[in-house]
Order: structure tokens, then C-alpha cells, then sequence
């Protein structure tokens, strides 16, 4: 260990002796394989809940599902691109509440604890999802 | 009173399940201070009362206790929160003076010829209210914008001239209460307050932190259970109060505090910055505990004024 130490000094950085480069979150978690995993689990229970169940008539759920993944594959740092419609754009029809906001949110962090993230993962992914807030709470009439 | 308030919120709490609590995420409501307010233990957020969303009206019934050995702080109340947007807050605070403490008063003013009174309690009242301005402190992740409430709280103290008795029930200074005698000028006053609160999400090694600054224009003594003003001094004064929280888990906080005081009276009544290191527990969104181990600073002869604070929110 000392010598590894000594080693990495010698070498001139501590980042040139690192083992890999820091992971992204989006590796961390698993990748595209535990976010389709999290977002099956988490749209089944956006559409049997009563409250928000009617919000998402005619949407297929697998596209929501696919939709989700890819949009959080690419907001935590995973090589995707979102091909779906903005917020703003999707969510104009049907005026969601902030009540039905924290509905879906309360189901995507208890879906991300059953497929066995860790809270500190939990949190991470939040934060890079919490933004959207503003662009889909409140849209109908808006442009 | 104390004990018929622990009975409501017992059942409150044993009641809870069948009750909605609002749909905002669980512990974003913060605590209860023990002003009343939604915040902390000892000074307010930016955070609206309870769990109530933008479409909702929710509210809190909270019981905190702050044991000081000779003093006790028992105080009590109920807060609501109307669509994210407004809390009303009403509470009662009552200080327990021990009898030792009102002896070394009398024996103080008399120059030692009476040195034993019973003890006497001090009670005060206040209204709150608070406006979220802008911002939302959970969901504005990428920006350092915090959210921003205005509030103010007007607090009446109960016994600004309620006159000590002596051990044999004679009543030396009538019309004369432990604020008179410390030199407080006023019976009540309104304070005003601005609080900035940012919760950042996965922000210390994937836990949450929050961060609070308030800023309060006052004119009270010791929050005004000491009175307000003094005879040479009726200005507004400034103070600065501040929280630090880490979220360890979906259900715990834990964090410091402080809130600096004007120390307008001097003296026997002299204020010190008040510190608290606490630990809130939300297993549910139906009712929080906290205990805390907070320092006050000082009170009449008290030097070391700190102790154990208990503090239990309901969320209805």
C-alpha cells in the first residue's frame, strides 16, 4: 500500500493511479438494464393508482416505460439520447397537479428502493430528475 | 393544560391512520419551532406547515419541552399550511421559574432581607404567519436559488406585570412582573422575519442536506418571554439564525442550529447566541419526534442554561 503510495506520487497525480475512472451514476446504478427495471416497476404502479391512473388513458405503457428510461439514462450521465416529446409539450393536454406530481415522484422512489438502489443512489437520480417539476406541473395553456 | 394538550395529540397520533396528511414528500414539512412556525427547533423555515401541495390545506398540531433544570419551557400549538403557500400558526409558551430562582430575585432587590419566594411561570402567546415568496427548496436543483418565505410573528407576553408573591402570600411590587423587573419596556411586540431554505438532494455522499438562514427584525428580550424593549431602547434589532441538516435516511435529520439574540436588557437578562444539536425522527407523514441537546446561553441567574429538548409534530 505505502509503496503504492509512493508509486503515485512518483508518478506525478493521484487521478494517472487511480484503478478506473469514477464511475458515472448511471453505471453505478446498473445502467439501462436496472432503469428499465425501475421504470416497468414504477409505471405499473403510476397505472393502477386511481389518482393518476386516468392522466395516462391511451398511453401505451411500455412507451411511457421506454420514454422514462432513456430520459434518465441521459440525465445521470448514460450514452442516451431522449427521443420523446419536452415536458412542456407532454404534458399540455392534462393539467397536472403538484399533488399528482409528488404521487408519480413517491412511486418512482419506491420503485428505485424495490429493485435495490441505495437511498444515497435514490437521492442522486432525484436530483437529476427534480428539475422537470417545473416543466410539467400546471402546463395546460402554457406555450 | 400540558396534559390534556399530550392527551389530543396522543389520540391525534393513534387517530392519524385514517386521516390524509397531504400529498408533499415525507419530512419536507420540517418540524415545528418552538415559536410555532414550521422550521427547525428554535427558528423558522421557508417551508409552509405541514404536507399540504399547492391544491391542498393542511396543518400540524406540535408539544415541545425544553428541560433547563430550574427553568422549563413547555409550549405548545397548531400551525396550518394553505396551498403550499401560507401558514397561520398560533402557540402558547409557558416558562416554569423554580423557586430558587425567584429567591435569588428577591434577595437581589432587598439586599438579602427576603431570600426564599415561591416559584412563578411566565406565559406568552404567539400568531403567526408566513408567505412563501418564491422558489422551491426541493425541486430547483439546478439552481442555487433557495426557496424564500416571509413571515411575521406577533407574540404577547402574559405576565409582563404579573407581580411576584412572597413565601407568605404578601405581594411586595404590585403590578410588577419578572419582564418589568429586568427592564423590559413593552408587553408585546411583532417580530419580522425573511427565511431562505435549500434542500440539496444527494448533495453529502448521496445523502440530502438542508440549509437554512433566517433573518429576524426584533424588539424582544429572551423571544420575548423576557418582554420587550427596554426604557432607553424601543429600535428594531437585527438577528441572524441559521440551520445545517443531514439526512442520513428517508426518515432522519440530523443537524445544528443557532440563532444570535439583541441582548438589549443587559444584566440579569442577559441573551446569548443560542446553539441546538438535533436528531428528528419521520417515520411516517403522520407525526415526527425530535430531541435536541440545546444550549440557550444564559437566563437570570442561570449561567449554563441548556438541556434536553423534546419536541413531537402531528401532521393532520
Amino acid at each position: 500500500m505505502k509503496r503504492l503510495m509512493i508509486l503515485c506520487l512518483l508518478a506525478g497525480g493521484l487521478m494517472a493511479c487511480q484503478n478506473s475512472p469514477q464511475p458515472s451514476l448511471y453505471e453505478e446504478i446498473g445502467g439501462t438494464q436496472t432503469l428499465d427495471k425501475v421504470f416497468g416497476l414504477a409505471v405499473n404502479r403510476i397505472y393502477n393508482d386511481p389518482r393518476l391512473g386516468p392522466h395516462f388513458e391511451g398511453v401505451p405503457r411500455n412507451h411511457l416505460r421506454k420514454m422514462l428510461t432513456e430520459q434518465t439514462c441521459a440525465l445521470i450521465g448514460g450514452p442516451c439520447t431522449y427521443t420523446g416529446k419536452s415536458m412542456q409539450e407532454s404534458h399540455q393536454e392534462r393539467n397536472v397537479t403538484t399533488a399528482e406530481f409528488y404521487a408519480v415522484v413517491e412511486h418512482v422512489q419506491q420503485a428505485m428502493r424495490l429493485i435495490g438502489l441505495s437511498y444515497q443512489q435514490e437521492n442522486r437520480v432525484l436530483a437529476a430528475l427534480a428539475p422537470l417539476k417545473r416543466d410539467i406541473v400546471y402546463q395546460a395553456g402554457q406555450e | 393544560m400540558q396534559k390534556k394538550s399530550l392527551m389530543t395529540l396522543t389520540f391525534l397520533v393513534l387517530s392519524a391512520k385514517v386521516t390524509a396528511t397531504g400529498s408533499s414528500l415525507v419530512a419536507t414539512g420540517g418540524i415545528t419551532s418552538f415559536e410555532g412556525t414550521a422550521g427547525g427547533g428554535i427558528t423558522p423555515w421557508a417551508m409552509i406547515a405541514g404536507y399540504g401541495s399547492r391544491e391542498e390545506i393542511a396543518g400540524t398540531a406540535a408539544l415541545q419541552q425544553l428541560d433547563l433544570g430550574e427553568y422549563q419551557l413547555r409550549t405548545f400549538g397548531a400551525a396550518v399550511g394553505i396551498y403550499d403557500r401560507v401558514e397561520l400558526s398560533v402557540q402558547r409558551q409557558n416558562l416554569k421559574i423554580g423557586s430558587g430562582i425567584v429567591g435569588n430575585v428577591f434577595n437581589l432587590l432587598t439586599a438579602g432581607a427576603v431570600d426564599t419566594a415561591p416559584g412563578t411561570d411566565i406565559e406568552q402567546d404567539i400568531v403567526g404567519l408566513k408567505v412563501k415568496l418564491f422558489g422551491d427548496a426541493i425541486f430547483d436543483q439546478d439552481t442555487w436559488i433557495p426557496q424564500v418565505s416571509a413571515g411575521v410573528q406577533y407574540k404577547k407576553n402574559r405576565d409582563f406585570a404579573t407581580s411576584l408573591p412572597l413565601s407568605d402570600g404578601t405581594i411586595p411590587l404590585p403590578g410588577t412582573g419578572v419582564p418589568m423587573l429586568l427592564g423590559a419596556g413593552e408587553d408585546s411586540g411583532t417580530d419580522l422575519y425573511l427565511s431562505a431554505s435549500k434542500l440539496w438532494l444527494g448533495a453529502a455522499m448521496g445523502n440530502n442536506l438542508l440549509m437554512n438562514l433566517t433573518a429576524r427584525m426584533t424588539k424582544a428580550n429572551t423571544f420575548g418571554l423576557l418582554g420587550f424593549e427596554s426604557a432607553t431602547d424601543d429600535g428594531y434589532k437585527l438577528e441572524w439564525e441559521g440551520s445545517l441538516a443531514l439526512l442520513p435516511s428517508p426518515s432522519t435529520a440530523i443537524g445544528v442550529e443557532w440563532r444570535t439574540q439583541t441582548n438589549r436588557l443587559g444584566g440579569l437578562a442577559e441573551e446569548k447566541t443560542v446553539t441546538d444539536l438535533f436528531i428528528a425522527y419521520f417515520p411516517s407523514k403522520d407525526w415526527s419526534l425530535t430531541a435536541a441537546y440545546v444550549d440557550l446561553g444564559r437566563l437570570p441567574f442561570d449561567e449554563k442554561a441548556s438541556g434536553l429538548y423534546l419536541s413531537a409534530t402531528v401532521n393532520l
